[in-house]
């Protein structure tokens, strides 16, 4: 028995309930507290206790570097495109309304994918720290 | 009904609200890490616990009630791991505990009365 | 100063919820501002009694768990300024990631913070000056959560109107910082991408050498675990 059961066990209990607490944050920020930013940092924090209790290597195989430092600029890239999409469609910038055939449904979709851009950038964000302090070693 | 519940969730809050003084007061005055990580359990598991079915009581038959009970079973459930984490990192880097043989030997007095007080509390 | 910055974040929500409050019971309103009030006395504090003893603390690790303890607390006292989207997002980044990034960066370094090497009168003195003239410049300010202050009477009413006649989303802060506010938001979130963009280049150098280094990763910076086999 490893000395670390517990805590390995109590992990993999808890993980998948972090994850869909940031996803049900993210969504959800519409009818109550939330949003992008406190999504990001929650999915961020899986990755991290993930790293912190089975070792940084086996999170590396969950959330590859490379993805992650495609998903930093890649969330602002989601954002200013919902922009320049609403400026094809004739309205002004950040302007919604072209998105559906009614206000109210055009800006709900309209905060919906600018929220997810902004999730993709503080979650990247957050992962791709984490991974740039442990890896610089004992100095 | 209504005054039902409000002497249930008072007959609830309120031990845990003791329990969490009890807890903090433990934190305070124990000697040692474990003993004191000890105290700190109980502010976890009982103080927290007793608080939030108070919550639940007040909240009703509510989704706040459903939302409470999840936070309920996380506490319960994380709130012993966590202790066990900091026990087991403070085992790691080589805290030693103290124990009955170490303190019976720094005795000042080992008379009958007043030996409650009398042991030194060593620095930690 | 905590409180005008915290006053800033929540005062559209808690106007919006003293006016509610108001409106049902007037007696009922004044029971619990002052409740509403003691809180804060107590929370606001602690937050001073947590600086104290971050600033007299020697040892960096307290330091870092005692700067978890403060986000907490602010969280806290955003709560009870009823600010709860500023307030889950004070406790997840501050008692969260920040408490990991800073334990981490401990690891790098050494654990115990280094004696002064000079004197502390000069900073003393100037820290002393601008919290006056802070203070001082606070006080031209209109009254915490007052009615006629120009940002309830001309910008919140506004977006609050403007909400309910389109029927969006009940909650408004979302509304404001996504829709109303969305170019500010693209603003925090390139700030997020800058921010993060110079941590990578500070820690990881030039070129992407950390994927071709065939060094073993220390696992635990934190402890938690035993040793790996």
């Amino acid at each position: 028995m490893r000395l670390d059961l517990i805590l390995r066990v109590g992990a993999k209990l808890i993980l998948p309930f972090i994850l869909m607490f940031a996803l049900y944050v993210q969504f959800h920020g519409d009818y109550g507290p939330g949003g992008g930013f406190q999504a990001g940092v929650i999915s961020a924090g899986m990755v991290i206790l993930y790293a912190i209790i089975f070792g940084v290597r086996a999170a590396k195989h969950v959330a590859p570097p490379r993805i992650v430092e495609m998903m930093v600029p890649g969330g602002v890239l989601i954002f200013a495109g919902t922009g320049v999409v609403s400026m094809f469609l004739g309205y002004n910038f950040l302007d919604y309304t072209g998105f559906a055939h009614d206000f109210l449904h055009a800006h709900e979709w309209g905060i919906l994918i600018v929220e997810i851009g902004v999730l993709v950038t503080v979650c990247g964000t957050m992962i791709a720290m984490f991974y740039a302090f442990v890896e610089r070693g004992r100095t | 009904m209504e005054v039902i519940a409000d002497v249930i969730s008072w007959c609830l809050i309120v031990p845990g609200c003791f329990f969490l003084v009890t807890g903090a007061l433990g934190l305070l005055r124990m000697p040692d890490v474990y003993t004191r990580m000890h105290a700190a359990s109980v502010i976890d598991t009982l103080g927290a616990t007793l608080l939030v079915l108070g919550l639940i009581v007040q909240a009703g038959l509510t989704l706040v009630a459903l939302k409470l009970v999840f936070v309920l079973a996380l506490l319960f459930f994380f709130g012993p791991v966590a202790s066990h984490a900091l026990a087991q990192a403070a085992l790691h880097a080589d805290v030693k505990p103290i124990l009955a043989e170490d303190r019976r030997g720094r005795d000042v007095d080992p008379g009958p009365a007043g030996s409650a007080g009398s042991k030194e509390e060593p620095s930690s | 100063m905590i409180l005008a910055a915290a006053e800033r974040a929540g005062t559209v929500e808690h106007a919006a919820g003293a006016a509610a409050a108001v409106q049902k019971d007037p007696a009922m309103a004044a029971v619990t501002a002052n409740a509403e009030t003691f809180v804060m006395m107590i929370l606001l504090t602690l937050l001073a009694a947590i600086t104290l003893a971050i600033i007299r603390q020697r040892n960096l690790f307290g330091v870092v768990i005692l700067a978890g303890i403060y986000s907490f607390l602010m969280a806290s006292v955003m709560i009870a300024l009823d600010a709860v989207d500023v307030a889950m997002t004070e406790a997840s980044v501050g008692a969260g990631i920040s408490t990991v990034v800073l334990l981490a960066t401990l690891y790098l370094t050494d654990s115990v913070e280094y004696p002064r090497p000079r004197s502390v009168a000069i900073p003393l003195f100037v820290s002393l000056v601008v919290g006056a003239a802070l203070a001082w410049g606070t006080i031209g300010l209109p009254a915490f959560g007052i009615a006629d202050a120009p940002i309830h009477t001309h910008v919140a009413p506004t977006y609050i109107e403007y909400s309910k006649k389109h029927e969006m989303p009940p909650n408004i802060v979302t509304a404001v910082l996504a829709d109303f506010r969305g170019f500010d938001t693209l603003g925090e979130t390139t700030v997020v991408f800058t921010a993060g963009i110079g941590v990578l280049l500070l820690l990881q150098g030039g070129w992407r050498k950390s994927h071709n280094s065939r060094r073993d990763d220390e696992d635990n910076e934190l402890d938690t675990d035993g040793d790996e086999a």
